[in-house]
This record gives structure tokens, C-alpha cells and sequence, in this order.
């Protein structure tokens, strides 16, 4: 009895536990899909957000930057690993991280990167002494270090085929433009060796195939829409809200007139398309900058008010109204008609379609930094609107320069959108950043 | 730690540590939300000048229940030190419409103001997150007792008390340094701090050792890198590339292990040996198990199986679903050592255990302790009896410090 009793302990000891918290262990290859099918390793101008997304994903696997925001936004020592600026926020000087190299095994010395930064910003004075560098400008960059923290900023090389050459924790070993690429990790990398030893991408594959695969378990990590994931995917996760739908006027649109901008945005009942259209996906929103940036947004009204359109319009003889949307955006025709009901509800015609120049645009686009005032400054950017006028580095600041950069309401914010992801249950620390990066380095796999 | 005086004692001083921590935490924060209050306040009145207002509140932020109403108090107080009083909206010359919400770095409260049918302005004020400066002391008077050191946002990765000259002291090693912290008031005080320089670059999964040593202080052992105290005060510490074995044991002159500097465990070479044994597969972590005649050791493979070292045999036990990290204790409560292992694979919350070795298989000699968080480091400490635990916190991922001890039950 004694004898079996003492069995049973050791049973429970053995099998009764959980599965147990293990250190990271070093090995393997990390299958991953994306939808885009990039053809050079860059983030493409005028990006779609998808292709946005995944070329930021990749080069950050191979690159670094002087500067990392961490998850507080706050910045953060990468290739710099101390800095100083003037009074002004004109001229700032860096120390240099010593002994870096890049993965073609040439150092990443104050002139190297100099050379790359002031080939990205014309505007820029950047100089290098030593294991120093200052970037100087005609004007204030109170916001500097968040800029050089955003991924078009990194710090990289490219050879005679345009592959990047950088410093970070993977390199490439194989690249078929559009169809596949290949990662091994730099034993040598200055932030630790990764766990995985090779990441293998597969690109331009549907949200369906990369669904489809996980189930199958032929991929370890995959994108998804933000909406509850489907049986057998492991650990989905969705980021925070760092994609902004908004309507655009062209620069000739026939709504010239603010009135009729006004009407529309108090016209369009978001709430409604927010769970209905985007699966209660996202926040219904009247700001370029989603609140977890900011803390203002309730300052910005998203209620519909139909009857204030209606006397913002008076009597006023308004021109009929074109929209249009983006083809690839699976959800953009369905909003489009949405907005377009709307609309008529308050006395505004509008005419959803694809063919030619319209006066209004559904826009999609990437928030790329946490940093509010770089954030809004990119996002202007991408909308083409004006540069905002951002005097210091307060949050009133920021507020300021939204409230007059939305005022004209060439721009009617809409809808602030994550992004999400799956991994299978061999990954471990599937811990993607709330950002919307996906920490690949630091993952690893569980043995088999 | 080197407590002095009865359980009894140590459980009042830890009951007025831990309500001392409470109490100044609250009053910070308390003292900082009133300030925050009294600028929205002064902005507001600066727009609806002196009368009655219309005042609504609404929070968005993380702040609780109890800490608004401290707001809505303040923010009125205020109001009224001003000249301006709450009524119902159709006796007030303004709505206020005051949301309290926040952003990743800052408290952000906003107030909507609304005069007549056209007047429509917002202020905002704002304040940063306060930084955690940790939780209060807590014991868990079961059969792993642990109890709360400090926290802080970079990896702990390991930490020891030591008596010096003028109280005890809590040295706590992360990649950079080995901070010393005093006692002051209920609270750990950073005292001084002594840089690591090195030239190896430290893998993805850091890890370290800080050791009591007789003729010096302490050695801190880290990746391809060593570092050893002076032996009196002022305090200094000297690093250098070292691929010296890492101390297993306790006592100096014991058994050592080769740690791979690029990776994050022992590659399995013993100098010197256990035994006869010079080698044993890659190991995570060991603890030590005194036996009559014999000692056995516990080596945590990083296949995930265990292998019992008794100097001449490596016997692997395969099953047990323990985590990468152990360490053993000197009790002297039933076998005398057990050893302590960390359970549960959930990322929010890893427990330890302690377990011992009546024949070769383990037994569980202990309820789980829980942790809020993954225990990410385990090791003895210099004095054998009690071992530190270092937990990394989901959400803020901030990281905590436990010394635990095995008490016996009865």
C-alpha cells in the first residue's frame, strides 16, 4: 500500500504538471507567409498598407536603426547609444554603438551611416567624426529621434543586385523577387543571435492560403484578419490600432465648397460599418491619431448628427460627389455604398466608382510610428495634405496641429484599424509587437 | 537575507514595510492626480470665467473607480476655489464634458467646453505614467515561502543580500551593471551602481551569476565575461573576457561549468568534474542534492530531460515537465534539500515547486507557489538556504525579484 501510494506521488510529480516554462532554445526554421509579393527589398512609396506591413517586417529582420522606440514610445539606444541636441532641437550629436558590422562584414562606422542618412534626407546635415554623427537642419526636429526610429529610416546597404546589406539579426541568403526568401541568422549579430536559425517567406500568398496552411501545419506564422481567428489557429494576435481609413478630397475636387465636406462627415454613421462591415474590428474615429497615441480623441466627436448637415447645407445648391475606393480592399466597395447612403440621407449625392478621377477617395493607410507628432507628420504625408505645424513636443502640441490640419475637412477620418497575425503552436514567445511588428529574432521553436 | 530576530518580529517589520510602500504609493499618485486635477481646472475656469457650470466626468483610462472619484473631488474643489460651481445644465452659463483617457506614455484628460450655441473649446492637460516602483513584501506562509525584493524593467538576472558596514544591502546584476541598493525607509534606494564593460556581445537570452566570494565581495559571472568586486569599500568592480567554468556549487573550489557564451546554457563540460564525470549533455541549470556518502546532481538538459549526476552515472529521466530552471535549497525540513523547479507553461503565471529524491524519481514535497508572470530566473544563492527568483510580468514586462526559502509545514 505504502509502495503504491509512493507510485502515485511520483506519477503526479511527473505527468501531473502542466507543460513547464522552458528557457529559448537555439534551432530550426521558422516558415512564415505574406500576402505581398515584393520584388525588392524596400518599403515601396505610396504603399499599400499590406505591402507596407510586410517589407517593414522583413527589412526589420535585417536591418537596425540609430534609434528604437520601445512600448511606451519612448526611445530607445539601437546603433546610437547615447545622444545630445541643442536648445533648439537643430543639431544632434550620436554616439555611435563600436564594433558593428554590417552582414557583408564592413564596419558600420559614423561615415557609413552618415552616407545613408543623408541620402535618405536631403534636408539634412549629417556628419560623422570618429564613432560620432550629427544631423543638423535649417529647422527644429524636436521629434528626431522618433523619425530615425521609423523603418525607412534604417540603417542599410544594398549590393549590385539592390539586396540589403545590413546589420540586423538576419541576412539574406536567398531572394526569388515575388515568390520566396530566405533568412539565416548572423551568428555574430551585435543584439545576440536569434533562437531560429533560418526564417523561410513565402510571399504573395491570399489570407486564405495562409489560413489554410496553418490548419495544415506547413507554416509557423501567418497574417490574418483582425477578427476571432478560426479553429487550429494558435496564438492569434491583433495590434494595436496603426492603420487609419479616412476619406480623402482630391486637390480638384467639385466639393470646394466646406460646407459640403462638413455635411458629409457629420453625415456618416460610423458605428454601424464598424461592426457590421469591419466585424467590430477597430474604432469608429474623428482624429488622424487613434486615442492609445494620443489620449484626446473623445475631444473629436465620431456621433452622426443629421440635422446639423442638413443646416450646414441650407439651401445651398451642392455638385454631385464621386468616390471612390481601393479594388484590393476587400471591405472598400461596401463602405464606399455605405458613405454614399449616408450621405443622401443629409441631401448629398454621391456616386461611388471606379472610373476616373474622383473628387473623394477611401483611403487606407499605415500610422507608422507610436510617436504622435512623427505619426501625424507621416500620416500628412500619405494623405497629401499639408506639413502640420507642430510647436513642441507636448501632447497639446500634437492636438493643436491635428485640430488645424482637420479643420478644412480635406480629410474625414474614419476608421482606425489593427492588424493581426496567427503562429502555430510549435512557436515560442509569439510575443508580436503592439505596433505591429512581428519580433521574429527573439522567437523560437518548440522541438518536436 | 540575514534577518535578525524572531519569525514574529520579521512578519511585523514585513507588515509595516509592505503598508509603508502602500501608503506612499497611494499618496504619490493621490498628490499627483490632485495636481493634474487643479491645472484642468485653472485652463477650464480660464475659458467659462467664474458662475455655474454643468459638469460631467467620464473616464476612459485605466485609473479605478476609487481614484476618479478622488479626481471628481479635487477637479470640483478646485472649480470652487475659483468661483465656479456645478448645477444642472439649464442654470449653468457652460457644459464641461471632462474625459479622462490616456495614451501609451501619458494620463490625457480633455475638457469639452460648451458656451451658448456656438462656443466650443477643448483643453487638455496631461501627465506621464507613473513608473512602477514595485509591489510590497509578500509572504506566503506555505511551504515555499517567497517574498518581494524589488522590480524593475530591464531582465534581472540574478541578485543577493549581503551585511555590509552601515545594513544590509541588495545587489542586483542586469546586462549593464550591479546595482546596490540600501534600505531607506521601507524602500530600496539605489546607493551606487557599477558598469559592466565588456566586448562579447551577450546572446538574446541573457544570463548571469553573482556570487559572495571571501576575499572579495562578490564575482558577477556573465557570457564570455567576468567580473569581480573589490574587497572593501568604496566599492569598484573590474570586468574582463573570460571564458572561465561558471561556479554549480555553493562552497568555492566546487564543481564548474562552461557556459557557451553565444547561447544560453552550459555546454556540458564540468572543470572540475562531478566525480568521475567531465561531461553530460547541455544543461540549463543544475542544483545539488547532499546525499550520505554521495552528492547528487540534478542537471535541467536542454532536450528537456533530467539527468542525476551521482559522480559516477548519468541516469536520464525522461517525462517530467518541469522548466529549463532549478536550483536547490538547504531546508532542514524533511530530506534536509529539496529542489526547486518552475511549473505551468501559461505566460501569465508560472508556479515553483519543490520536490525531492527519495529514490530516483521526484516526488513533489510542496504546494506550487505562484508567480504572476514566467519565471525566468532561478539560482542559489551564496548562503545555500534560499534561492532568487526572477519573474517577468506579462503586460508591462516589467521584471520581479522573489527570494524564496522552504519552510516546513508544521
Amino acid at each position: 500500500m505504502r509502495r503504491i501510494g509512493y507510485q502515485l506521488l511520483v506519477a503526479i510529480s511527473l505527468l501531473g504538471a502542466a507543460p513547464a516554462a522552458t528557457r529559448p532554445r537555439y534551432g530550426g526554421t521558422l516558415r512564415v507567409m505574406m500576402q505581398a509579393a515584393p520584388t525588392t527589398l524596400e518599403i515601396p512609396t505610396s504603399a499599400a498598407p499590406t505591402d507596407y506591413w510586410d517589407s517593414a517586417r522583413i527589412l526589420t529582420l535585417l536591418t537596425n536603426n540609430l534609434v528604437e522606440l520601445d512600448a511606451a514610445a519612448r526611445p530607445q539606444p539601437a546603433l546610437a547609444v547615447s545622444w545630445q541636441n541643442d536648445m533648439n532641437g537643430k543639431r544632434w550629436q550620436f554616439a555611435l554603438r563600436h564594433g558593428v558590422k554590417f552582414h557583408d562584414g564592413s564596419p558600420a562606422s559614423g561615415a557609413a551611416i552618415a552616407k545613408i542618412l543623408g541620402d535618405i534626407h536631403s534636408g539634412w546635415i549629417v556628419r560623422a567624426a570618429g564613432d560620432s554623427l550629427t544631423i543638423e537642419s535649417d529647422y527644429a526636429m524636436p521629434s528626431l529621434l522618433a523619425e530615425l526610429a521609423l523603418t525607412k529610416n534604417a540603417i542599410v546597404k544594398r549590393n549590385a543586385d539592390g539586396i540589403p546589406i545590413g546589420t540586423g539579426p538576419f541576412r539574406v541568403a536567398e531572394f526569388q523577387p515575388g515568390g520566396h526568401l530566405k533568412l539565416a541568422a548572423v551568428e555574430e549579430s551585435w543584439t545576440g543571435r536569434p533562437f531560429v536559425d533560418a526564417i523561410e517567406i513565402d510571399l504573395g500568398r491570399s489570407l486564405r492560403d495562409q489560413a489554410i496552411a496553418l490548419e495544415l501545419n506547413k507554416v509557423d506564422v501567418i497574417e490574418t484578419t483582425p477578427q476571432p481567428a478560426p479553429g487550429g489557429m494558435q496564438h492569434g494576435r491583433t495590434s494595436l490600432t496603426v492603420e487609419l481609413m479616412a476619406l480623402v478630397f482630391s486637390p480638384n475636387t467639385r466639393a470646394q465648397d466646406v460646407r459640403l465636406r462638413d455635411a458629409l462627415a457629420l453625415a456618416i454613421n460610423r458605428k454601424p460599418i464598424q461592426s457590421g462591415l469591419l466585424r467590430g474590428a477597430g474604432d469608429p474615429t474623428a482624429t488622424i491619431l487613434p486615442n492609445w497615441m494620443t489620449g484626446y480623441a473623445a475631444a473629436f466627436s465620431t456621433q452622426p448628427d443629421l440635422q446639423r448637415a442638413r443646416g450646414v447645407l441650407a439651401d445651398s445648391r451642392q455638385p454631385v460627389v464621386t468616390l471612390s475606393y481601393d479594388p484590393r480592399d476587400p471591405q472598400g466597395q461596401l463602405i464606399a455604398d455605405r458613405i454614399a447612403l449616408n450621405a443622401r440621407e443629409a441631401g448629398i449625392t454621391v456616386l461611388v466608382s471606379l472610373s476616373g478621377p474622383a473628387d473623394v477617395n477611401l483611403v487606407r493607410i499605415v500610422l507608422p510610428s507610436s510617436d504622435p507628432a512623427t505619426s501625424l507628420r507621416e500620416a500628412a504625408i500619405e494623405l497629401g495634405m499639408g506639413q502640420p505645424l507642430i510647436h513642441g513636443n507636448s501632447i497639446e502640441d500634437v492636438y493643436a496641429a491635428e485640430r488645424a490640419l482637420l479643420d478644412g475637412h480635406t480629410v474625414i477620418p474614419l476608421f482606425h484599424l489593427p492588424v493581426a497575425s496567427a503562429a502555430s503552436s510549435r512557436v515560442r514567445h509569439w510575443e508580436p509587437d503592439r505596433t505591429g511588428d512581428w519580433n521574429l529574432a527573439d522567437l523560437w521553436l518548440e522541438v518536436p | 537575507m540575514q534577518w535578525r530576530g524572531t519569525s514574529g518580529t520579521r512578519l511585523r517589520w514585513l507588515t509595516a514595510l509592505a503598508f509603508a510602500v502602500v501608503l506612499l504609493s497611494s499618496n504619490l499618485r493621490a498628490s499627483s492626480l490632485t495636481d493634474l486635477a487643479r491645472q484642468l481646472a485653472q485652463r477650464t475656469v480660464a475659458i467659462t470665467g467664474p458662475g455655474a457650470i454643468a459638469l460631467e466626468i467620464v473616464n476612459r483610462s485605466s485609473l479605478d473607480d476609487h481614484s476618479v472619484n478622488e479626481v471628481r473631488t479635487a477637479l470640483e474643489a478646485q472649480l470652487r476655489g475659483q468661483g465656479v460651481r456645478t448645477a444642472k445644465p439649464d442654470e449653468s452659463v457652460a457644459q464641461v464634458h471632462v474625459v479622462l483617457s490616456e495614451s501609451l506614455r501619458e494620463y490625457v484628460w480633455s475638457a469639452e467646453i460648451i458656451m451658448g450655441q456656438d462656443e466650443h473649446r477643448v483643453v487638455l492637460v496631461s501627465m506621464p505614467h507613473a513608473v512602477s516602483t514595485g509591489a510590497p513584501a509578500s509572504a506566503m506562509p506555505l511551504t515555499i515561502r517567497k517574498t518581494f525584493l524589488f522590480t524593475q524593467a530591464q531582465p534581472i538576472l540574478d541578485a543577493l543580500m549581503v551585511e555590509m558596514p552601515g545594513g544590509t544591502r541588495l545587489l542586483a546584476l542586469d546586462e549593464s551593471r550591479v546595482a546596490v541598493y540600501r534600505q531607506q525607509a521601507g524602500r530600496w534606494e539605489l546607493e551606487s551602481s557599477l558598469s559592466i564593460s565588456r566586448s562579447h556581445i551577450f546572446p538574446r537570452d541573457p544570463r548571469g551569476r553573482l556570487l559572495l566570494r571571501r576575499d572579495h565581495l562578490f564575482d558577477a559571472y556573465l557570457p564570455g565575461t567576468l567580473c569581480r568586486s573589490s574587497a572593501a569599500a568604496p566599492l569598484t568592480m573590474t570586468c574582463s573576457d573570460s571564458d572561465d567554468p561558471w561556479p554549480l556549487a555553493i562552497e568555492e573550489g566546487g564543481a564548474r561549468a562552461f557556459f557557451a557564451p553565444a547561447r544560453n546554457f552550459f555546454n556540458g563540460t564540468f572543470s572540475p568534474g562531478i566525480g568521475k564525470l567531465s561531461t553530460a549533455p547541455s544543461f540549463y541549470s543544475a542544483a545539488v542534492l547532499p546525499r550520505s556518502g554521495y552528492t547528487l546532481w540534478v542537471l535541467s538538459a536542454v532536450d528537456g530531460t533530467l539527468h542525476l549526476l551521482d559522480g559516477m552515472t548519468d541516469q536520464v529521466i525522461r517525462g517530467v515537465r518541469w522548466g529549463s530552471d532549478v536550483a536547490s535549497v538547504q531546508s532542514n525540513c524533511g530530506a534536509g534539500a529539496q529542489v526547486l523547479a518552475s511549473e505551468s507553461g501559461d505566460p501569465e503565471q508560472d508556479s515553483l515547486r519543490a520536490f525531492e529524491f527519495p529514490d530516483r524519481d521526484p516526488v513533489a514535497a510542496s504546494a506550487p507557489a505562484e508567480f504572476d508572470g514566467s519565471i525566468v530566473t532561478l539560482w542559489t544563492e551564496s548562503n545555500g538556504s534560499t534561492a532568487i527568483v526572477v519573474v517577468r510580468r506579462g503586460g508591462t514586462g516589467g521584471y520581479e525579484a522573489y527570494r524564496v526559502s522552504v519552510a516546513c509545514s508544521n
